[in-house]
This record gives structure tokens, C-alpha cells and sequence, in this order.
């Protein structure tokens, strides 16, 4: 397998992931546009492009662009993004492909912070919401990991733990909804299908912020994720001071699945699939968190786009879509793990 | 002269010690094995020479310093691991295994240079796998893939190399085939070599040095001729035997005195 070496920058990488990597931009790149000019409104790719930077191209396409499908589109590739990194970092420090946030809880932490959070402060902003959405998914990360901790992490139990704890946070969501104001409730029903519908920019800079201010951080503890993937006497023999890196490596894939879900609302299995295709594709030894990361937002926005194309009285919401795409996924490696292959 | 001691340590987990107070002084540019029965503390030792515990009681000193005060990216640079069942990264190549060795000496922001390539280069050719270093660690026999794990701790260039049970689930051909190349890192390398290993007769053969634990207390400690001496045997493994010549290198034998054959 040849390896690149982008040398000034000190970054290596398989060719092959680096190629793949590039398929998955052009890719995403194509089905962007698709999304800005696919429509009833018929807008030209280059009015669309102009409009998305805010060059006014005039009375349609300054709003249903400028307003309504750049932020949408954006909304769902940065959630994508965010999600499949989330998805990729949590797989590989548990070393296990059904750690995803979505799946041990976490989202669903978030979901019960965001709603608790708007039964509090009616039609409250964005950032608040966020901050309640962290809050909540910071506890029952900590609920989990309390829970499962036996002298290190046990994947399986911080699994089992983690999809209990997502069960009393989603009936903590149910008792929320029952005592909310009705109006408000309204909202957190809407909210809590997952969906990228109605974003508008306000939703595209909290998600471009958090992944901007994480995205570094992760990055900048990649090869110390790659390592513990050795087992841990491993890493710390190869110089990884292993409790500091997968502390701030943890914190920060909650933090990410936090901020996904009070941009959109709970989405399943962006998280759960994304990292694993990824590494299908690029076919690389171990966590590879760019391409987990491009993978998301790909699905994400591709998922929106053909729950678009849907017949009206069958659209919905993408949150749906992304379960209906994912479910098999997880059947299959739920089928895998009892036949006793890798897991 | 020894870089790496250790001074009436106390090592456990919680506030059970596993080893009670030993002093053990590992000596430079030599193979030293370390033997003793099941949950002796021979591996718990090991894991504290490397900085994976640390001691309740006492230290463990790497070059007159508190192995506890250097930090990690450091200690990396003095002594490599081999723990005893490392993960492989699934799809992982031999050469890619072997670069990671390399962690120690890399940062973040800094290119993969010359001399990581020279250091891969070279483990990969000591460890004759330099016509296999594309194929896939998994799909590998269990010695081959047991000299790509020494491989990588080679490519971490250090003088110190500690391995814990290196011949531990391998067949016979393969265990002497790992033997005889740590025996040729220490000769051609003088790499500092210690490793936990089960056999007697294969610490005796290979090691210059050898520390007998039992109890997790040192029982014995020196050169294997003086080491394993028939009461030793009966006082650390609690078990009747005669020590014999080894016909082609005169080092210690052990031969149980029981069983089939033997007096009961």
C-alpha cells in the first residue's frame, strides 16, 4: 500500500484513502449543487452559487437559494460531518463498530437536555437550546461511563449501559412533553424527528462554529486515537499519555453529537454507518476521521435530497430516512457479532 | 553498569501489592529473562521497569531518574514494549506496524523524515521481513507476526527492549526462531534485552542474566548457572527435579524427578 506524505505539513496518508477522500468531496461537491438547483424554482448552477456567497442574482433565487436551500443543504452536510466524526472517534476508542452516539444514548441525552431546555425558556434561541443539548448529553455520557466502568472501558457493557440510559433519557423526553406548554411542546415534537427542513443560517454558524473549534482538537489527537487502537500498554509504550488523549478524544465526540442534535434534532445512524463505510472504502487500517467525516455529511445531505424527490404525501422527515437506510446496516452487524465475527 | 533498576519496590493493583519490595538491577547490553510460577509478579514487574504502574513503595529508577517523573514521550525514547497480546489494526500492513515504532519521535506537525524511514528499513530487515512488509498483519503466521510486533518496538530505536512472554502461544520452531533473533538484536545491536518467558530451559540457554520471583519477591537472581540450582527449582516451583547439563551448550536443564518414569 503506498503511503503520501504531505511533507511540510507533517500530515501521511494513504494514497488510496487520500483518493477516496477526493471521490467523496467531488461527489459531495455534485450533490450540493443538485441541491441548490433541483426544485420547483428553476435557477441556473451559476445564479445558485452566486446566490449561496450572497451575490444578489435577483427575486427567486436570492431567497429560495440564498434563504431556504443553502442553508438547508449546508445544515445537513456540516450535521453529516460533525455526526460521522462523532460516529468515528467513539468506534475507535471502544474498538467496537456499534459505539456510535446515536446508539449508546448519548443523542438521546442530548435530545432530553434540548427539550428540557425549551419547556423551560419558550421559543427559545438556538445557542441556548445547544447549551442545554451539551448539558444533557455531557450527564449521560458521564451516567454511562459510570455505569460501565470496570478498570478501563468494557465496550460491551459501556454498550448496554449506554442503549439503558438512552431508554430512561427518551422516557425523561415522554414526561417533558406531557407537562410542556402545548405551543412548546409543538416545537419539541417537530425537533425531535430530526430534520434539516427550515434551517436557516443561524443553524449553519453553530454548526460550522462547533465543528470549527473541535475539528482541530480531534485532529490534532489522531495519531494518538490510531495508537490506542493498539490496546493500551501499547500506546503508552509508544510515548501516548493515553488518559489525557482519550479524555479529550471522548469529551469531544460527545460534544459533537450534542451540537449535531440541537441543530437538527436526534438523527440515527449517520454516526453509527458513516465511519464504517468510510473505512470500507479507504480501506485503511484504523480510525480514518476525514473521510468518516466527508462520509457523513454525504449521507446526510444525499439522504435529505431523496426525501425530497419523494412523492409529496411521502415525504418526510430525514431523520426517518437515515433509520430506514441504517436499520439493515445495524441488523447486519447485529447478524455478524452472533456469528461470532469481528465486531 | 545498569540504566534501568529497580529499588525495594512495592507494585499492585489497588492496595493488594502483587511484588513486595524487590531490588532488581537490570544489566546493560545483556539478555536478562525473568521466570517464577503463575501470578509470581513476573509480568507486573515488568509492566512497572516500563512505566505502566507505578510502585506504591520504592521506584523505578531509568538512568539514576524516576522513571515516574519522565514523561511518556520520553520514557518511549528509552524503552520499547512488547506487551503480551497487543491489538493489530485490522487490514494493517507489516511496514505500516513497523512505522508506528516511530510514534515517539514524531510530532504532530513534523514530516515523516529520513531517519524513520532508515529505522523502519532496518527493523524490517533484522526481523527478515522486508520481502513481506506488504502483507497483511492478520493474514500472517503466528511467528511472523510475533517478529513484526518486535519489528515495530525496533523501529522505536531504543537501547532498552522489555518483551513479555514474546514465545507465549507460539509452536516450538516458532518460539526459537524469536529467540534467536533477540539473541542477535543483543549481540549485533547490544540492545538491552528482558523478557518474561515460561520456559527454564530456554531462559537458561538464552539469558545472561536471570531473575527467579516467587511470591512477589525476588528468590534468586544472577547468571542461569548459578540461578538454577535443584533446591531453587523445589523452593520457587514447588516442584522435585534434577538439573542437568544441556549436551550442545552445557547451560541448566530442568528435569522434573517425578512422574511416568520417575520416582513418585
Amino acid at each position: 500500500m503506498k503511503i503520501l506524505r504531505i511533507g511540510a505539513l507533517g500530515i501521511t496518508t494513504h494514497r488510496r484513502t487520500f483518493a477516496v477522500g477526493l471521490i467523496f468531496l467531488a461527489v459531495l461537491t455534485a450533490v450540493f449543487i443538485f441541491a441548490l438547483t433541483m426544485g420547483k424554482a428553476d435557477i441556473t448552477v451559476l445564479d445558485s452559487l452566486k446566490a449561496v456567497v450572497g451575490i444578489p442574482v435577483g427575486a427567486p433565487g436570492d431567497f429560495i437559494v440564498g434563504q431556504v436551500r443553502a442553508p438547508r443543504a449546508l445544515t445537513a452536510i456540516l450535521v453529516g460531518a460533525t455526526l460521522g466524526l462523532s460516529g468515528a472517534i467513539l468506534q475507535s476508542l471502544t474498538r467496537n463498530a456499534l459505539a456510535s452516539p446515536d446508539f449508546i444514548g448519548i443523542t438521546m441525552g442530548a435530545g432530553t437536555g434540548a427539550v428540557l431546555t425549551m419547556s423551560l425558556v419558550s421559543a427559545t434561541s438556538l445557542w441556548i437550546t445547544a447549551a442545554g443539548a451539551t448539558v444533557g448529553a455531557l450527564i449521560t455520557a458521564g451516567l454511562i461511563l459510570a455505569l460501565s466502568w470496570r478498570r478501563g472501558i468494557v465496550p460491551l457493557r459501556l454498550i448496554l449501559a449506554g442503549i439503558g440510559i438512552g431508554f430512561v433519557a427518551q422516557s425523561t423526553t415522554q414526561y417533558l412533553l406531557t407537562r410542556m406548554d402545548v405551543h412548546d411542546a409543538g416545537t419539541a415534537l417537530g425537533w425531535l424527528v430530526g430534520s434539516v427542513t427550515g434551517r436557516t443560517w443561524t443553524h449553519v454558524t453553530v454548526a460550522a462554529t462547533v465543528l470549527a473549534v473541535l475539528l482541530p482538537i480531534v485532529l490534532w489527537h489522531a495519531r494518538a486515537l490510531r495508537t490506542m487502537e493498539m490496546g493500551e500498554d501499547t500506546a503508552r509504550a509508544l510515548g501516548i499519555t493515553v488518559g489525557r488523549s482519550r479524555a479529550i478524544l471522548a469529551i469531544s465526540s460527545v460534544l459533537l453529537a450534542a451540537a449535531a442534535t440541537a441543530v437538527t434534532g436526534p438523527i440515527g445512524f449517520i454516526a453509527l454507518v458513516a465511519p464504517a463505510l468510510a473505512l470500507r472504502l479507504t480501506r485503511n487500517a484504523g480510525v480514518t476521521l476525514i473521510p468518516s467525516a466527508l462520509m457523513g455529511a454525504l449521507l446526510l445531505l444525499t439522504a435529505d435530497q431523496m426525501s425530497q424527490l419523494m412523492p409529496a404525501d411521502l415525504q418526510f422527515p430525514v431523520g426517518i430516512f437515515t433509520a430506514v437506510i441504517g436499520a439493515p446496516y445495524l441488523l447486519w452487524l447485529v447478524w455478524r457479532a452472533s456469528r461470532g465475527g469481528p465486531s | 553498569m545498569s540504566r534501568l533498576e529497580a529499588q525495594h519496590a512495592v507494585i499492585g493493583y489497588g492496595d493488594k501489592p502483587i511484588v513486595r519490595g524487590v531490588d532488581v538491577t537490570i544489566p546493560d547490553g545483556k539478555i536478562t529473562a525473568i521466570v517464577g510460577p503463575n501470578g509470581c509478579g513476573k509480568s507486573t514487574l515488568l509492566r512497572a521497569l516500563v512505566r505502566l504502574l507505578e510502585p506504591t513503595e520504592g521506584a523505578v529508577a531509568l538512568d539514576g531518574e524516576n522513571i515516574h517523573r519522565i514523561p511518556t514521550r520520553e520514557v518511549a525514547r528509552r524503552i520499547g514494549l512488547l506487551p503480551q497480546s497487543p491489538i493489530a489494526p485490522a487490514g494493517i500492513t507489516v511496514k505500516e506496524l513497523v512505522a508506528r515504532g516511530r510514534t515517539p519521535h514524531q510530532k504532530v506537525l513534523r514530516p515523516w523524515s529520513s531517519t524513520d524511514e532508515t529505522s523502519v528499513m532496518s527493523a524490517l530487515h533484522s526481523t527478515n521481513l522486508t520481502s513481506i512488509q506488504d502483507s497483511v498483519v492478520d493474514e500472517l503466521s503466528g511467528g511472523q507476526r510475533q517478529r513484526a510486533w518486535i519489528a515495530m518496538a525496533l523501529a522505536q530505536d531504543t537501547p532498552l527492549m522489555l518483551l513479555d512472554e514474546p514465545t507465549t502461544y507460539l509452536d516450538i520452531s516458532h518460539q526459537y526462531e524469536v529467540l534467536d533473533l533477540l539473541h542477535r538484536l543483543n549481540e549485533r545491536q547490544g540492545r538491552t534485552i528482558v523478557m518474561v518467558v515460561h520456559d527454564l530451559h530456554q531462559a537458561a540457554r538464552y539469558a545472561h542474566h536471570v531473575i527467579a520471583m516467587c511470591d512477589g519477591e525476588v528468590a534468586a537472581a544472577g547468571d542461569p548457572t548459578t540461578v538454577f540450582t535443584e533446591s531453587l527449582i523445589r523452593d520457587v516451583f514447588d516442584l522435585e527435579a534434577r538439573v542437568l547439563p544441556d549436551p550442545i551448550t552445557g547451560t541448566p536443564i530442568v528435569v522434573p524427578a517425578h512422574g511416568p518414569g520417575g520416582t513418585q
